[in-house]
């Protein structure tokens, strides 16, 4: 073999193992474990904290039970907890951490329920400007119960 | 004078020799580590009590349902950690509306979070309907194929994920995903997309979105189960995909979804 092939090949072979080197420092170990990426990023994604903790959470023994047992039978329970009180798996875990204050204006219950187009019509809506007085929606519905008398 | 040169030129032969010995070991047992470590597929799923290959999972949209109070896209931005100052969303509800002179009106304000406000007079509008947009979960992901890192796969159970220590936020998958379904997010400086709330899931829970939605216009289930409620809507309804000629395979069924929409 000439000597000036010999040089390139050496040097060719050095950069080889260079390169296996620094890649065995830099890509992460359980890369390519089950596909062309990291395998730890699965453990990662199911790690990432819950916050919506769920209202059979809410309704349990010494906890909301009678809140909850009136809104498990209440046109309302489609309607979670945390969809009105925000989420509030801190306060499962710890009662003294509060979840946010519920939002009680008129426009948060009209986000549901103030008459829209594009609603579907069955959808029981009401006329935010006739509707209740401009009073509060809990001043005369138990948001718990909508129908509680 | 002979034994001189055969000296000479046997240390310089050992040298040689002894070279390619050390290059050759070192290459081949480095090839075969990084081989052997690395790209076999193990057959082991994540650890834990969750096992990945009993699932597939499938989202239906009942598009008939939807109000539009974007309960949905807000819990998920409070479940999730999505910036709420910044117009990016997982998941979003679009209002459509074809106006009595055809035109057609197609608007998400803040993802439809703070509500709609009806700024079109009732008598101008032929028919409106809210559409709610999520990652589709495809099961040819474009956004998968352009990623030059390999920070964003397809699980085992059909579930399209972003590697946030591994993701180098070139924003190739934001311009690849057809659906624009994906975002920035500045706060860890990666692009970042639904996850099916890949934590809730594999613990039994449903995703935040489906959970907050009161009138079951999202529903969340799995298609291994012939007895999940998303099969039997499958089984049942007249179903339909976002942009079906890109083959993407979207795992979002649509039921009720208009051709306007897109
Ligand atoms: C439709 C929205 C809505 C839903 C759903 C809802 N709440 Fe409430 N909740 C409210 C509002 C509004 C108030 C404040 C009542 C008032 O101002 O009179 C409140 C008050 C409360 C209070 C404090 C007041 C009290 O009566 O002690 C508790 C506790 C509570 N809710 C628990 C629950 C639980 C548990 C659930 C689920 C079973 C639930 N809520 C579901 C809207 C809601
Ligand atoms: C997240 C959406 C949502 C919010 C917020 C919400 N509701 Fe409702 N509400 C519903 C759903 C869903 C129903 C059940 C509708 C049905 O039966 O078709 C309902 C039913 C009702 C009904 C009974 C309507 C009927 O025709 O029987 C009343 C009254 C009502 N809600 C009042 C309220 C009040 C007051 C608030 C605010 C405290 C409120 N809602 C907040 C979703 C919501
Ligand atoms: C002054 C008391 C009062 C207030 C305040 C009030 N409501 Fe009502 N609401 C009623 C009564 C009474 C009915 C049943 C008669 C009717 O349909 O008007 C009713 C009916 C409803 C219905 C059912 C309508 C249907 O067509 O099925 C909904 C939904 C509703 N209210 C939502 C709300 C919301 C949202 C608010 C707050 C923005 C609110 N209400 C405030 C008294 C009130």
């Amino acid at each position: 073999m000439q000597p000036h092939l010999k040089k390139a090949f050496t040097l060719l072979a050095i950069a080889i193992i260079g390169f296996i080197v620094v890649r065995s420092f830099i890509v992460p170990v359980s890369f390519g474990q089950y596909g062309w990426y990291r395998g730890d990023a699965i453990i990662d994604s199911m790690n990432f904290e819950i916050r919506h903790a769920g209202s059979a959470t809410c309704g349990e023994e010494n906890c909301h039970n009678s809140i909850y047992s009136i809104w498990i039978d209440s046109k309302h329970k489609t309607v979670n907890c945390e969809t009105c009180h925000g989420p509030s798996e801190k306060h499962v875990n710890n009662v003294r951490i509060m979840p946010e204050p519920v939002n009680d204006t008129r426009d948060f219950c009209g986000m549901c329920h103030f008459k829209s187009a594009a609603r579907p019509e069955e959808f029981p809506q009401i006329d935010p400007d006739t509707h209740g007085e401009n009073l509060r929606c809990a001043y005369c519905h138990n948001p718990h119960k909508p129908w509680f008398v | 004078m002979i034994g001189e040169i055969k000296m000479k030129l046997s240390r310089r032969e050992f040298a040689r020799i002894g070279c390619r010995v050390i290059i050759g070991a070192t290459a081949g047992s480095a090839i075969i580590e990084s081989i052997v470590t690395n790209s076999v597929a193990s057959e082991d799923p994540p650890k834990g009590e969750y096992d990945w290959k009993e699932h597939l999972w499938g989202y239906v949209i009942d598009t008939r349902k939807c109000i539009g109070c974007g309960r949905c896209a807000n819990a998920c931005k409070l479940e999730n950690e999505v910036p709420f100052d910044e117009p990016v969303y997982r998941t979003w509800v679009e209002r459509y509306r074809e106006l009595k002179d055809k035109d057609v009106k197609i608007d998400s304000p803040n993802g439809g979070i703070n509500g709609f406000i009806d700024d079109v007079p009732a008598e101008e509008i032929n028919k409106a309907f809210y559409v709610p947009k999520i990652c589709n979960h495809c099961e040819n992901p474009p956004c998968v194929q352009v990623c030059p890192v390999g920070a964003t796969f397809s699980t085992e159970d059909g579930v399209v994920l972003v590697d946030y220590k591994y993701c180098i936020g070139c924003r190739y998958c934001i311009q690849g995903c057809p659906y624009g379904a994906r975002y920035f997010n500045t706060e860890k400086g990666t692009a970042d997309k639904c996850t099916w709330c890949y934590h809730r899931i594999t613990k039994g829970l449903l995703p935040a979105c489906v959970q907050a939605c009161p009138v079951g216009a999202r529903i969340f289930g799995d298609l291994k189960n012939p007895e999940s409620e998303v099969n039997k809507i499958l089984d049942k309804e007249r179903i339909n995909v976002l942009k079906p000629d890109l083959g993407t395979k979207p795992k979002v069924y649509y039921v009720g979804l208009d051709r306007e929409v897109r």
